[in-house]
Formats: structure tokens, sequence, C-alpha cells
């Protein structure tokens, strides 16, 4: 039995949720939401920034907002019931760490479709998330991709 | 005889200051270019001054009329726990002070009196009243761009608003990602020069100046200063330790506390020497002495030029800061900005400027420059104050340096992505800069960076005029139910 898993993207959008795409593909391949993972990798704390320094932004308290997005995420695209997961470092090596650990059959990511400068120094997740991978992938692109 | 690193660093740092001297050059060039043959203003004095003068008349003198409002807002009157945002209206206006208080205020007025004469300080206050305005036109626009990110934080600041908000304007988008990538640049220079190394260099000087009197002045020991001081700034930036972080920022307060209390109180000991004081910056200002400076005009370029690297008003910079309050009212958080420049200029460098005067040493050959003539000023009244001045010092250009750390990471970050490896590229990068800092007096370099600060008022002023029709239709909805009572306070 499949039992896919994905990752959401880190930013919120005026635009069509990129999100939406990816958890109605997710959803044709479980037999119940509660088969998927949905994942939110969150970079390290700037610590030099005003919310780090004065305390009001923790690890705690950005997994609980991550926790509540992804949750109100899965809901709102019927998905209620998937398995909700907040990791923290690079992203793509932690989606490969988190399939691993968690016995995934297929993951699925979105790709912002970067060019250029921009492209080499963000790199692709989605490139760093094939390249480690211990199971399938399957990227989609985004419709807002640049 | 000379250590072997002494020597190469000596060579290396010429090399790199022989470098930057030819940009320099090309970049004064256009800064200082003086568009109006008759009147030899600078075109970015010009800019900054036709900057904020216009933001003032175009919002009604908000500066005056807004400043109650302003007050309230920052006592955490209108603080709403549930809006989203990273902090609260009197954390980012502290953060943003933590920017920029410091030398600016010690030695940047010093700097001011001598080349400009009393009558440069009469500039820096109206630059610092008129720099409120352009100081809330930034951070409305940096609140009203932000970018919040699902784990609550939020990326904003000019690069984002000049982007996207330009875009709205029907400008095309390469010319709206011109004036982004043009302030990023900007920034990131003004983040490894006045926001970096300057400071380096003046906290070492401060550094030096309390161990000369215990071990003298080894060789190497800017090199020990500076390789210190980069690793402090490191275990925050690199090594996540934000214990240092959070205690810098409670001890900057009371820095700011001890510095004005101190001015004060020689103040009201020669309380008779004030009106003669202040009289002196008038008729100074009206009628120049030939020994500073000379024309009305040059009197007004150092006011205006120390003003701005005090309180960066139009430059941008703490609208990256400003970005991360907890708000859903744009309008709210550019009131409480506006307070920056008044606490900033207003009180703290008129205050200094003041003490310099009323002890005489302003035309005194022997008080030294900058720092120096502001240490004599302060230690004519009291023995001690030169200890706690040179603790201010390091400790403003330290949280001064972490600051513009933020500023310049999230510029950096803009252009080139948040990737874990580009990020560590830019702080690695950042703290070689202070140990550069700390070795030597670099003039070009410094100056480079001094030019870079003020160019990231070209395409903030620039943007942030074309983008004001859409700030002032905010502020009037937002004034409206101001007047009405419609706000839930609750405090």
């Amino acid at each position: 039995m499949a039992r896919p898993w994905c990752s959401a993207p880190t930013e919120v959008s005026n635009k069509e949720p990129p999100q939406k795409g990816l958890i109605q593909a997710a959803l044709q391949l479980v037999d119940s939401p509660a088969q998927l993972h949905l994942l939110h990798v969150m970079e390290p704390l700037e610590t030099m920034s005003p919310g780090v320094i004065t305390g009001n932004v923790t690890d705690e308290v950005r997994t609980q907002r991550v926790t509540e997005a992804l949750t109100r995420l899965a809901t709102d695209h019927g998905a209620g019931g998937a398995q909700i997961a907040v990791a923290i470092g690079t992203p793509g090596l932690a989606i490969a760490d988190y399939a691993a650990a968690h016995a995934t059959e297929l993951i699925l990511i979105p790709s912002h479709g970067y060019h250029g400068v921009k492209r080499l120094f963000l790199g692709s997740v989605a490139e760093r998330v094939l390249r480690h991978a211990p199971c399938n992938v399957f990227v989609l692109r985004r419709s807002d991709a640049e | 005889m000379v250590p072997i690193q002494s020597l190469f660093a000596a060579s290396l740092a010429e090399t790199i200051d022989a470098k930057f001297g030819t940009i320099v050059g090309y970049m004064a060039t256009v800064l200082f270019w003086e568009p109006v043959p008759a009147i030899p203003i600078p075109l970015i004095v010009l800019i900054l001054l036709c900057g904020s003068v216009f933001f003032t008349i175009y919002f009604g003198f908000l500066n005056i009329r807004g400043f109650k409002h302003a007050i309230d807002i920052t006592r955490g009157r209108y603080d709403n726990p549930n809006d989203p945002g990273e902090i609260s209206h009197f954390q980012a206006l502290t953060s943003a002070l933590s920017a920029t208080v410091g030398l600016g205020n010690i030695a940047g007025v010093a700097v001011a009196i001598q080349l400009g004469g009393p009558g440069a300080v009469i500039w820096m206050m109206l630059i610092g009243l008129f720099g409120m305005t352009a100081k809330f036109n930034e951070c409305t626009l940096a609140q009203v761009y932000r970018k919040v990110h699902p784990d609550g934080t939020v990326d904003g600041g000019p690069m984002y608003y000049l982007e996207i908000g330009l875009q709205q304007r029907r400008i095309p988008f390469l010319i709206a990602k011109l004036f982004g990538l043009v302030f990023a640049i900007f920034c990131i220079g003004g983040s490894f020069g006045g926001g970096n190394m300057f400071q380096a260099n003046q906290a070492t000087a401060a550094i030096r100046g309390m161990l000369t009197n215990v071990i003298g002045t080894p060789a190497g020991i800017d090199w020990m200063i500076g390789g210190v001081i980069a690793f402090l700034v490191g275990l925050v930036i690199i090594g996540g330790i934000r214990r240092i972080g959070q205690v810098t920022e409670k001890i900057i307060p009371l820095m700011c506390g001890i510095y004005v209390l101190a001015g004060l109180v020689i103040l009201a000991m020669n309380f008779k020497q004030i009106p003669e004081a202040a009289l002196l910056i008038v008729t100074s200002c009206l009628s120049p002495e030939a020994a500073f400076g000379g024309s009305f005009v040059a009197v007004m370029v150092q006011g205006i030029k120390r003003a701005v690297f005090s309180n960066e008003a139009g430059v941008g910079s703490a609208a990256i800061a400003h970005a991360a309050a907890k708000t859903d009212e744009p309008v709210r958080e550019g009131m409480v900005a506006m307070l920056g420049p008044f606490i900033d200029t207003v009180v703290i460098c008129t205050m200094t400027a003041l003490v310099v005067i009323v002890s005489g040493v302003y035309d005194d050959p022997t008080a030294g420059e900058g720092v120096e003539m502001t240490r004599k000023a302060f230690a004519n009244t009291f023995s001690w104050f030169p200890i706690v001045l040179n603790i201010s010092v390091f400790l403003f250009a330290y949280s001064t340096m972490i600051s513009w750390s933020y500023y310049g990471e999230k510029a950096w970050q803009y252009l080139l992505g948040k990737s874990r490896a580009n990020v560590i590229c830019y702080r690695v990068i950042f703290l070689a800069f202070i140990v550069l800092g700390s070795v030597a007096s670099l003039k070009n370099v410094i100056d480079f960076s001094d030019l870079m600060i003020l160019s990231m008022a070209f395409p903030n002023i620039i943007g942030g005029v074309i983008l004001a029709p859409r700030v002032k239709t905010m502020l009037g909805d937002y004034w409206t139910r101001y007047k009405k009572n419609a706000f839930v306070t609750y405090r």
C-alpha cells in the first residue's frame, strides 16, 4: 500500500495555495488521509532577529504555529486526519531523513522552478530530495513557478 | 621586531583600502554631484532633505499631530497579542533604536560641530523632525508589503515594498525589481561598513583605551581585540547563543539612560549657560563663521549628513526591524517608528551638542576629534565618565553590529535566497569584516560604507514618494477611525 507524504512550501501567498494541488494528488494515492504525512521543514532560527532577541520567537512557538497552519491546511483540503510533522534543518536533507525514518513509499514535493542566479544560490529542495531520498519522489511543478 | 602577521595585515589592508578608493571616487562623484550650480548642495543631501520635507507636508505634519498617539501605541495601549508578527510595538522601536543610537549620537554630533560649527545642530534637529515622517512612510510600507511565514516569522523591508509596491503602481516589473535589487546591494554594503567595520574600529579604540593603562599597547593588540569582538558577535550570529543578544538588548537602554542622565546633570549644573549656547547655535546657523565650513550651505550639509548617519531616516534600514512588529494596522507601526528619529536626534544628539558647547570644548583645538571631543566635554564635569563612555561605545557598537548583521542578512537573503550555506557565507564574511575593521583605519573602506548607507536613500526615497499616495489613503482611514475612538484598547 502506498504511503505518500508531502512537504508544504514555506510561504503564505495570496495566490492559489500551491499545497492544494499537492494534497489533492496525494489523496488520490491513499486509502485514507491518515496514511498521509504532511511535513514542513523550518530554517534554523535567525539568532539576531528582533523576535529571537526579545525571546518572543522560539522553536517551540514556531513549531506550534506551523502545526496549526498544517492542520488547517489539511482540513481545508479534505485531508483531515493526516499526520502532521515539523522539522528544523536543511529542507532537502530533513525531508529525506524523515522519509527514511518513517519508511515512506513516495514523496510528493512541489518545485519553485527558479532559474539563473536565484537557482544557483537557492538550489532546489526538490533536487536535493531526489538525490537523498530512500524512496520514489514525485515532483509537482508549482503553477506560479518562475 | 614587527610580527609577520602584522606586516601581512597591514599590506592586505592597504591593498583593500586602495581598491576601495577607486570605487569611492566614482560613488562620491554621483552622490556629491551638485545639481544646482548656484547652491552647492550634494545630490544625496538634496534628496534626503526634499524627501523628508515632502513626506512631512504630504502627511499633514503627522510628526506633530500624531506624536501623542505614537506614544500611546508604544506604551502598549493597542497591543493585541493575537496580531501577526514577532514583536510588540515597543520592542520594534527599541530594536530599531539599538541599530541607530550609538556612535552617531556620541561622535557624530562632535564631528558636525567641528566641521560645520554650532549652527549644524539646528540642521540636525530639523532633519530629525522632518525625518520622523520619512521614517513613518517607510515603516508603514514595510508592514504593508511584509511576508508573514507559517511559523510566524516575518520578512520585510524596502526591498519587498519597492519590488511589490512599485509594480502595483504600474511600474514595469524589471524596474520595480531593479529598485529592490539596488537597495539590497547598498544595504549589504552598508552592513559591512557603517554597520560593522566603523563600529568595530571604534569599539577596538575604546577597549584599547581602557587596556592601555593595564597592559600597555603590545604589538598585535588590535588583532586580538578584533578577534575577540568577532568571536563575541559570532557567538550570537553563528553560534546561536540567544542569551547574549537578549542581555545586550537589556543593557543598551540602561547605557542610554546613564548617558542621557549624565548629560542632563551637566546641563543642569550649567543651566545659566544654556541660553547663551542656544543663542550661539542659532546665530552661527544664520551667519556661519569662516572657521566652520564657511557658508550657510556647508553648515547645513554637515548637519544633515550627521543627522542621517545617526537616525537613518529615509535610508530604510529600520523598516526591516519595524516590519516584524505585531499588528494588523501598518499605519500604527509607522507612527511608532516616527519616535525613532525624535529620540535619536532631537533628544540625544541635541543633548550631546549642548554639553559639547556648554563645556566649551567645541572650540578647543586640543579637544581632539569626534568621540574624543565628547569624552572631554563630559570628563570636565565627571572625571569617571570616560570609563562609562568607553563601555557604552563598546556596547553600542556591539548591538549595532548585531542589528546590522540582521539587516544585511535580510538583504542578502532577498538577493540570494535563504539556504543555510548561503546564510552562513554572509555571516562569515560579516565576521571577517569585523576583524578587518578593528586592525586598520581604512579611510576609503569607511567612506565607501558611509556612501553605501547614504545610497540606500536613492531607491528608498524615490520609491517611497511613488508609494506615498497608498500610505496617505491608509493614514486617512486610520486617522478617521482613531478620531472616532473605533480602536480596541488593551491597556
